[in-house]
């Protein structure tokens, strides 16, 4: 007869944390007691069955020292891609190009950097893609730990928070050179979500209840009213966002859903027009960028029909060619 | 004790009087498939009695808050762990009541020395396919019973837990003969209350009626209990937009089912 244990991944015996040692393997069911202290810490988990190692843990202050080269490597940001997001009428939309690339090669033309981590919350990746996706692995596990154990959501300040945690316990990895990651967090706060009236007197959504983030890769968060992005494509975006947000018609805010979905198409082609880590928009390849909008009904992929009809419909509009700069070999 | 049989199983059967006697008032819980997957019901006073589990695992429970609640963290734990270490297809319910839910409540209720689990579980889960979905109930000995095998042709589309015997029969029977799998939430709604009621009816072993009570009666009973406590709903959603497929229902899902019990009385 087959004991038993670890059938389901999980040892039967009690965690770490719960202290006594196990009767009898049969009889101890695995935590019971343990998961109270925890408070619904699924990383506090993990660590207790041994399923999860922070980089930080590996580098004690003593041992960088022992083993640093004379002179420290030059830390080089590895973010090629862009990300952006920003808010508008209906909530937030985060967007991403799909190009992977390692130094000049292009590895990968549809990568997905913009990942759903719950109802509500979408995490985008500029960075190390190893890290970035066992980091939103974690944070989906760990959202939906808590929600489930403790009976309520996590707040958005204890995710924002959780994501920090992640990108702390990582620097250790970011200063030997690998694994720098630099996220953005989207999220749409419910909870907060009162209502406004509109001018017509109609009760509509708080457009403000959507929640944007970006992060340093040492972990700190820093909220934004507007729009944020990341990645070597950044500036050229942070450029257009910040034209159109300022001096365009009206604030972005105030943008409809297409509206939006045509800006980001705009900006995310103008970044990849300079940057050749960006994919950009590549009709010929019909490889569009994921575009996501989390509103209070929850997260919607935007179609790729919908992105090249949007994009068609632009081009014909501006009667130019969107693959814009002289120097594009596109 | 343990070393003359007899008095083995005179403990055993003292302990089962007893376990059977903490969990008889428990108010029954319904599950049901309809037309986007599962429905869990049950209307309670003071504690939450359904649970999401994982992606596709749900929980309804009646028993000692304490020891749902250690068998509840136990199953999340489970799950979750092995949904993150491999991936969410491997988490399977049929698994970790086998494996690992099963032996240790048996332990625990053979063990005379120690305290047995006062708790009755009934797990589900929702399969690829509809009619695929799987009802588990686990008890406080570790026996389980479940709505067939992973191959069988004919599998049951409902599910129910109730404190005593006679109690789950009558409502296991009422829902054998309720045809439609495929109802819409509402329908399933009514069906679950009206099921509910009936488990409720039989609950009290003393004054269980000798004919089945009639849907008037039903009606009523549902109304009483109503007025002094509410319904616990949730689905389980095939077509969710999520992995996670469990979600409470609102408040403007219920109302449909509690204007349609005042509107029957109006009528009458």
């Amino acid at each position: 007869m087959i004991p038993p244990t670890s059938r389901l991944g999980a040892s039967l015996a009690p965690g770490a944390s719960a202290g006594a040692p196990p009767i009898s393997a049969a009889i101890a069911l695995p935590s019971t007691g343990s998961a109270d202290a925890q408070g619904g810490d699924f990383l506090a988990l993990l660590q207790a069955r041994g399923l999860y190692h922070s980089a930080g843990q590996h580098f004690a202050p003593s041992s960088v020292n022992v083993s640093a080269p004379a002179a420290p490597a030059p830390f080089v940001p590895t973010q090629a891609t862009t990300i952006l997001a920003f808010k508008f009428a209906e909530g937030v939309l985060i967007a991403g190009d799909r190009r992977a690339t390692a130094g000049n090669t292009i590895v990968y033309e549809r990568a997905d950097k913009v990942l759903e981590i719950d109802r509500h919350s979408v995490m985008a990746i500029a960075g190390v893609p190893a890290t970035a996706w066992e980091m939103a692995r974690v944070l989906e596990h760990s959202f939906q730990y808590y929600r489930r154990t403790q009976l309520q959501e996590m707040s958005v300040g204890g995710k924002v928070r959780a994501l920090s945690k992640l990108l702390r316990d990582n620097f250790g990895l970011v200063m030997q050179g690998v694994g720098a990651v630099v996220p953005i967090f989207a999220t749409y706060d419910a909870a907060a979500d009162h209502g406004v009236t509109q001018e017509n007197g109609a009760r509509a959504h708080d457009p403000n209840s959507g929640r944007l983030y970006f992060y340093d890769v040492m972990g700190a968060n820093f909220e934004v009213a507007d729009f944020a992005a990341t990645g070597s494509g950044s500036p050229a975006v942070r450029g257009v966002l910040y034209y159109e947000d300022t001096w365009g018609a009206k604030p972005l805010l105030a943008y409809a859903r297409d509206e939006a979905l045509t800006l980001a198409l705009k900006a995310l082609d103008t970044a990849a027009d300079a940057d050749s880590a960006t994919g950009g928009v590549d009709r010929h390849g019909r490889i569009f960028p994921i575009i996501k909008i989390i509103t209070r009904a929850g997260i919607e992929t935007i179609a790729d029909e919908t992105l090249a009809r949007l994009f068609r419909e632009h081009r014909r509009a501006t009667g130019g060619s969107l693959s814009g700069g002289s120097a594009s070999n596109r | 004790m343990i070393e003359e049989p007899f008095r083995f199983v005179e403990a055993i059967a003292n302990r089962r009087e007893y376990i059977e006697s903490q969990l008889a008032t428990g108010s029954p819980i319904v599950a049901l498939d309809y037309a986007d997957g599962v429905l869990l019901f049950t209307v309670g006073r003071e504690r939450q009695k359904l649970f999401e589990i994982y992606d596709r695992i749900a929980l309804g429970a009646i028993g000692h808050p304490g020891d749902i609640e250690r068998l509840r963290m136990t199953a999340i734990e489970l799950a979750s762990t092995e949904g993150f270490t491999r991936s969410a297809g491997d988490v399977s319910l049929r698994r970790m009541a086998n494996y690992s839910l099963s032996p240790a409540l048996k332990a625990a209720f053979e063990q005379v020395y120690g305290p047995p689990y006062l708790a009755r579980l009934l797990f589900i889960e929702l399969g690829a396919a509809p009619g695929q979905n799987t009802f588990l109930r686990v008890d406080y000995d570790g026996a389980i019973q479940s709505n067939g095998t992973s191959f069988s042709p004919s599998r049951l589309s409902y599910a129910v837990l109730s404190g005593t015997r006679p109690s789950t029969e009558a409502m296991e029977t009422m829902l054998a003969r309720r045809g439609d799998a495929r109802a819409s939430l509402q329908e399933a709604l009514r069906v679950a209350l009206e099921a509910w009621s009936l488990g409720f009816c039989m609950l009290d072993e003393e004054k269980v009626p000798e004919n089945l009570p009639n849907p008037e009666q039903l009606r009523e009973t549902a109304k009483t209990q109503l007025a002094q406590a509410s319904i616990e709903a949730a689905v389980l959603e095939a077509h969710a937009r999520s992995h996670a497929t469990y979600r409470v229902l609102t408040d403007p899902e219920l109302q449909p089912l509690l204007s349609q019990l005042t509107a029957a009385d109006k009528n009458a």
